[in-house]
């Protein structure tokens, strides 16, 4: 299994230095513009209250724009759980799914390490990718603070990422899930992509529409907490989210355990082998 | 007792609507080269991916080194070398990066010498990245990967595909050096000069059925040979048709016949022992032949 993880860490370095970089420069980013943001506060609610409803749907509660939990809620994590819900999405998918279908994975599993460990060292290293993004998502934050009048502490800064981590989780295992009963990664990867689009529009659309908010409590994103997270943090959604990604998770190793390996290549729907038996039946 | 390397019996498999193996049953000794010969799609490959736990089959029962993979694979894997037919390696590492997490994942225990030994004799350069190496440089790889831990039982799909005829042979030095020190080998191939040269046994399988298993001597022995004969002077060749076993192909004046025998010639010698026969000319079927003919043969059948 620890050869597998520090195999799967190796190939994932990419992953974390490259979107590491990115949010670091972006929270840096916006992190420095929030005094000048801050000083225009007036100007700036004035703008924003002629911004229809449905902006502040998708984007958080405009009238804390000026605060700090507000403006890196508003600026940062309203959008992060598409955005980086892409990387958990592909790299869900992929996890097991990118080397069967290149085709590696036939040799890797005529070594001595079973399914099991290889489906943990993977896993595990799928946590500690994204843990290490948010990681340095956070240090951005601490970083820029320092020259910000920008002050959350430290560990109040975790809470909305936590919350992130959980959702980017629990798409990752169900990304992974979809991988092992659809035929292909790129099945895997667009459904599961449509689900977290299609959760964002339902949770954003259910602050306009009470009748959508029995549909948006089937909604991962509903359960979400960016602003929220930093007075008000719901334990019981967090862990939720995760049991929810647990469930995901040991769905999708119990049928890697039983499944068939496929040389390369994308897979089939599988039902043919039913349909004939039905013919024959008849 | 015989002990064997590999037990199949009644291996059944169905890829969807498609069944791959009709019921496959092979032993296989230990210490053993066994080729495996088929055309593509006959059921090489399945076979051999069940041995290692990488698909299960629908029936059957199968045992590798006494151990039933699908409730052990991890020790039938650990005692194993496998090359895959289809070999894709990960195009980014060097192949130095790529040996070194393969060894890692049998837990670190290689031979380095065994191993600087494969390297050398295979002339593979494993500063390179995999992604440039050529076909056969990867096969290199491939065989190598197979060999360095040593291991009592190789399954080796199309172990020199792509292999230039001298790495080729490089690689027959090297499977029956495995063998001489007691390791098992089960190999599958449609290169049947590769069989005839290095297996002892060879199972011959169709459509998921295996149809033959014996050795290649036997096989080419046990098969038809083409017999012409020719006579001092003109003979009555009907009787040899007469003889068990032997058709009579053509003839020529009496002077000349083609004879097809099946089995050994004991009836047709005594038979010409009759006739004042100037010259025999026994033209005996490579396993080539003897391949194709069991192909072509049940092709016509279900035609």
């Amino acid at each position: 299994m620890f050869a597998e993880l520090k195999h799967a860490l190796q190939r994932s370095k990419g992953q974390i230095v490259g979107w590491g970089i990115a949010l670091f420069l972006l929270v840096v980013l916006l992190v420095s513009m929030y005094d000048s943001i801050a000083a225009e506060q007036e100007t700036f609610q004035e703008l924003l209250s002629v911004y229809p409803p449905e902006v502040s749907a998708f984007m958080g509660d405009m009238s804390t724009f000026g605060t700090p939990e507000g403006w890196v809620s508003i600026e940062f994590f309203s959008y992060m759980p598409v955005i980086l819900g892409i990387l958990g999405v592909t790299m869900g998918s992929g996890m097991l799914l990118n080397d069967e279908e290149d085709g590696i994975l036939d040799l890797v599993m005529a070594h001595p390490v079973n399914r099991t460990a290889l489906f943990i060292g993977r896993l595990l290293a799928f946590i500690i990718t994204i843990v290490s993004i948010l990681v340095i998502v956070w240090v951005g934050f601490i970083v820029s603070m320092a020259w910000s009048t920008i002050d959350i502490g430290l560990g109040v800064m975790w809470l909305p990422l936590l919350s992130l981590l959980a959702e980017l989780l629990l798409f990752g295992s169900l990304a992974l899930f979809l991988s092992m009963i659809l035929p292909s990664r790129r099945l895997a990867s667009m459904t599961t992509g449509l689900l977290l689009v299609a959760s964002f529009f339902i949770t954003g659309l259910a602050e306009l529409n009470d009748k959508l908010e029995v549909v948006a409590k089937l909604s991962p994103l509903n359960y979400y907490q960016a602003q929220e997270a930093f007075s008000d943090f719901n334990g019981t959604w967090f862990i939720g989210l995760l049991a929810a990604a647990l469930v995901f998770t040991l769905l999708a190793w119990w049928r890697f355990k039983k499944r068939d390996l496929r040389v390369a290549g994308e897979g089939g729907w599988q039902l043919g082998r039913w349909a004939t038996i039905l013919k024959h039946n008849k | 007792m015989t002990n064997y390397a590999i037990e199949i019996q009644g291996l059944v498999k169905w890829y969807g609507a498609v069944q791959a193996l009709y019921g496959v049953d092979l032993n296989i000794k230990s210490g053993e080269i066994f080729g495996f010969l088929g055309q593509n799609g006959a059921g090489k490959t399945t076979t051999i991916r069940c041995l290692l736990d990488q698909i299960r089959p629908q029936a059957g029962t199968i045992r590798v080194l006494g151990i039933d993979p699908q409730a052990n694979p991890t020790a039938v894997q650990a005692r194993a070398g496998y090359l895959p037919g289809e070999l894709h390696l990960e195009e980014n590492l060097k192949v130095e990066q790529l040996l070194r997490y393969l060894g890692e994942l049998r837990g670190n225990k290689l031979d380095k010498d065994y191993l600087k030994q494969l390297v050398e004799r295979l002339e593979l350069d494993t500063s390179r990245t995999i992604k440039n190496l050529s076909s056969g440089n990867k096969q290199k790889v491939g065989v190598v990967q197979a060999l360095m831990h040593q291991p009592e039982l190789l399954l080796l799909d199309e172990p020199t595909a792509g292999l230039d005829p001298l790495m080729q042979q490089e690689v027959y030095r090297l499977l029956k050096e495995a063998k001489a020190k007691g390791a098992t080998i089960f190999f599958s191939s449609h290169i049947l000069s590769e069989v005839e040269a290095i297996a002892e046994r060879v199972a011959i399988i169709r459509k998921g059925v295996i149809v033959e298993e014996s050795t290649p001597s036997q096989l080419t022995h046990m098969s038809m040979r083409q017999v012409i004969v020719r006579f001092l002077e003109p003979i009555d060749t009907a009787p040899l048709a007469k003889i068990d076993g032997i058709a009579l192909l053509s003839q020529r004046n009496g002077i000349q016949a083609t004879l097809q025998v099946e089995g050994d010639m004991d009836a047709l010698i005594k038979t010409l022992a009759q006739f004042p026969v100037k010259d025999i000319e026994t033209v005996s079927h490579s396993l080539e032949e003897i391949f194709l003919k069991y192909y072509r043969a049940e092709d016509q059948e279900e035609n």
